[in-house]
């Protein structure tokens, strides 16, 4: 199987943040906005809905910016992995991440990475818009050029 | 941990803050009333019951703003966002709660808080900053007199500029102690109806503003997903969510048009000629630019909106939702989006509900027609039903507190006994009646008129199967609707889930929910018996204001004018013959409709209703 990638439409997303909820349930049993590795942003003035993902890079500055070995791939679904004793929360990752994909733990020394749930996201299972998708790497541009292409894309310069 | 330890860190502490000594404490949640009372609105009865007492002035220092979160706020289970605010109202002088959904809510549990007391009152300005444990007052005169978006947008600047963190505050018109004020969270969410907004404006506190990194933990996590994915799985595919999903709350208009009791130039009539010109499918092609959504709700009834106005700017903003399609326009005869969406977006940038605002408008248009106010009382202004101009310019009055929107501003009650046409304000306890007129639905005159807060659609959402059943214009177990209805809505109110999802999201699954989150067991039973405590507890606490049967009241054109025209010609409504069929359903006696001390004891409220506050 082709590897894959999540892609995110902001035109779709509508600011639930119920892909956060499942993301911190799924891997640390509980339910906060803090712990998750996907993060909604909704910018009030302009009224749009954007999401923060791990992009999955093909060359990952993030793998290439630690100097403490933390950071790798893992073989099948191609998700970064942090080594959590490697990891000591330097954040020098967080600045090379070109997505701003890349948190820390709110109350432990390492960052939290997208592991793509082990090949089963539970963001883009739970999201009620398909604003997250699972897709392989080859095809992740084509929801983003339909969105240009319906003009979703610029939705927020209609507010002069 | 003890089970006691476990419920204390799954729904966090109590926050009090004492805005005249400065002082900030946290308390642990009481279980005892937890078991009895769940959260949010029950929570808030319970302690405004015990802290704010019967002399208390509504806008003195020792009124108190009860922030209750539900236990299922922040959790991942449907439209668990609602967070409850309780408080002595200056609109109506009585019992007030207000929900408001968005993000605030949520937040305000990641940072440890399920409650939040507001109390005294700070010598000059000052907004509230809670930064997970770290909570603070900060110096706000520089926000004062600035409206939602300009307060909201330097806030967040001043605070680092972070787009996550939640603010709610007040714009001018709670600052001015505007009786229809109300707390705006996220631009468009709000603590709407009562005047919260001017109670908070009393107290010098422009804002609170909310950064939460915590989660919250669950006694069975694995049931908790379980039950969400059921749930919404089940949303996802019902009629009536989906039809929310797509229109709004403005999909519910053609059919409150169509069966003749949609509000309509002051209540003068139910039918709206142009309402074609406003209903759900129609807003989704004229105006509206996007959905949006609640915190972790999947239905997404939130609608974005645009129109380009004759001076070549924008308008952008969420909604208009339907009560205010309603009260700002068919109840002022406007049907035009442009005057709408200015109207909104008046109310929305000083901070007023735009339910008592439209009353409030809709009441000076019909004196204006009939004489009773001239232009010389108007400013100028040709304060005719239909005219948008005129409506968009009065707003901007009341907001400011300038000539007779000074009046307007008192609130309905208050301006048409002032033009001395009481018999024009169409209010309840001085709370303005919502959309729906009950003499074309005959159970919304008991919704309206023995809620604690005034006239207030959503005690109580009968309109929807009256309509649906054909029993609209029916006398027939009104009563014992009307308290089924009041028991369903003030369990969601409690739980912290919005009212929309109860079609997916029924009784069992809430009790379940509980269960499955907390640890405590509850089932249907259970859940009804604690909202029916919450009723009476309510009801007890205007009471001892000296609220009674005389009170549950309807305007006169409700109760002796017939409607003129449309599907519920003929109509006016018998209130008498309703409240005792009520009262009875209630087990509350029927001369002054009030629970006995025999029923309090029944319901397990008898300690906290002192003997001198009874019959």
């Amino acid at each position: 199987m082709k590897e894959k990638v999540l892609v995110f439409e902001a035109g779709k997303c509508i600011g639930c943040r119920i892909c956060e909820q499942w993301c911190s349930l799924h891997h640390f049993g509980v339910a906060g906005p803090a712990l998750s590795r996907i993060t909604i942003v909704r910018d009030h003035p302009t009224q749009i809905d954007n999401g923060i993902i791990c992009h999955q890079c093909a060359d990952a500055p993030c793998i290439a910016s630690c100097k403490f070995g933390a950071l790798k791939r893992e073989e099948t679904s191609g998700a970064i992995i942090v080594d959590l004793e490697k990891c000591n929360g330097c954040r020098r990752c967080i600045r090379a991440c070109p997505h701003g994909a890349i948190r820390m733990h709110p109350e432990e020394k390492y960052v939290l990475i997208c592991d793509l749930c082990g090949g089963n996201p539970q963001c883009v299972r739970h999201c009620p818009e398909q604003a997250v998708q699972y897709l392989e790497r080859g095809k992740a541009e084509r929801p983003y050029r339909s969105a240009l292409v319906r003009g979703l894309a610029v939705r927020g310069e209609c507010d002069e | 941990m003890n089970n006691n330890d476990n419920l204390l860190d799954f729904f966090g502490d109590v926050v009090r803050v004492n805005l005249s000594t400065g002082d900030i404490s946290r308390e642990n949640l009481p279980l005892d009333a937890v078991r009895r009372f769940i959260g949010g609105r029950g929570l808030g009865a319970w302690y405004l019951y015990n802290e704010v007492g019967p002399d208390v002035d509504p806008l003195g220092p020792e009124n108190k703003l009860i922030f209750m979160n539900g236990p299922l706020v922040g959790t991942l289970l449907p439209a668990g966002n609602k967070i409850n605010l309780t408080f002595k109202s200056p609109l109506s002088r009585s019992y007030s709660y207000s929900l408001c959904g968005g993000h605030w809510g949520p937040e305000l549990r990641f940072a440890g808080c399920t409650g939040l007391i507001i109390e005294g009152k700070a010598e000059s300005p000052v907004y509230l900053w809670i930064d997970d444990g770290a909570i603070e007052l900060r110096p706000a005169a520089g926000l004062w007199g600035k409206t939602i978006p300009e307060t909201e947008k330097r806030l967040r600047d001043e605070l680092g500029g972070d787009e996550l963190l939640q603010i709610a505050c007040i714009g001018p018109a709670g600052e001015k102690l505007n009786k229809m004020a109300c707390i705006t969270a996220g631009w468009y969410r709000e603590f709407g109806r009562g005047g919260c907004g001017a109670v908070m404006g009393s107290k010098n506190l422009k804002a609170i503003t909310v950064r939460g990194t915590g989660a919250v933990r669950f006694h069975d996590a694995a049931g908790v997903m379980e039950l969400s994915e059921s749930i919404t799985a089940g949303l996802k595919i019902h009629p009536k969510i989906l039809d929310r999903r797509n229109f709004g709350t403005p999909e519910l208009l053609k059919s409150i048009n169509d069966n003749g009791l949609l509000c309509t130039r002051n209540f003068s009539e139910t039918h709206f000629e142009e309402g074609h010109r406003l209903e759900g499918p129609r807003m989704r092609e004229d105006i509206v630019v996007g959905d949006a959504s609640c915190f972790a709700c999947p239905v997404g009834c939130g609608k974005r909106s645009y129109v380009k106005t004759a001076d070549g700017t924008g308008i952008l903003l969420e909604g208009p939702e339907f009560e205010t399609i309603a009260l700002l326009g068919t109840n002022c005869g406007i049907s035009d989006w442009e005057s709408l969406m200015e109207a909104t977006r008046i109310c929305d940038a000083y901070g007023m509900d735009t339910m008592n605002a439209g009353g409030c408008v809709s009441l000076a248009m019909e004196c204006f027609e009939k004489g009773i106010i001239s232009l010389e009382d108007t400013g100028g202004i040709e304060l005719r039903f239909g005219n948008g101009k005129a409506l968009v310019a009065v707003l901007r009055l009341m907001a400011e507190r300038k000539g007779i929107g000074d009046i307007l501003a008192e609130g309905i009650k208050y301006a048409s006994e002032r033009f001395k046409a009481p018999e024009l304000g169409m209010h309840s306890k001085g709370q303005a009646l919502a959309a729906y007129d009950p003499r074309g639905c005959k159970g919304m005159a008991l919704t309206y008129a023995t809620s604690p807060k005034g006239a207030h659609h959503m005690i109580a959402t009968t309109m929807g199967p009256e309509i649906a059943g054909g029993t609209r214009l029916s006398y027939e177990n009104k009563g014992a609707l009307q308290k089924e209805h009041q028991l369903s809505m003030c369990a969601v109110d409690s739980l912290g889930i919005c009212s929309t999802v109860r079609g997916g999201f029924g009784m069992g699954d809430q009790a379940k929910a509980f269960s499955l989150t907390t640890g405590m067991e509850l089932d249907i039973d259970g859940l009804k018996l604690a909202a029916e405590r919450i009723i009476n507890l309510e009801r007890m606490y205007n009471a001892r204001l000296g609220f009674s049967r005389k009170d549950d009241t309807l305007p006169k054109r409700i109760t002796h004018e017939p409607v003129p025209s449309g599907p519920s010609a003929g109509e006016v409504l018998d209130l008498e013959r309703m409240l005792d069929e009520y009262y009875g359903c209630m087990g509350w006696e029927i001369d002054d409709g009030l629970p006995s001390r025999v029923k309090l004891v029944a319901l397990g409220i008898e300690d906290i209703v002192k003997e001198q506050d009874c019959r």
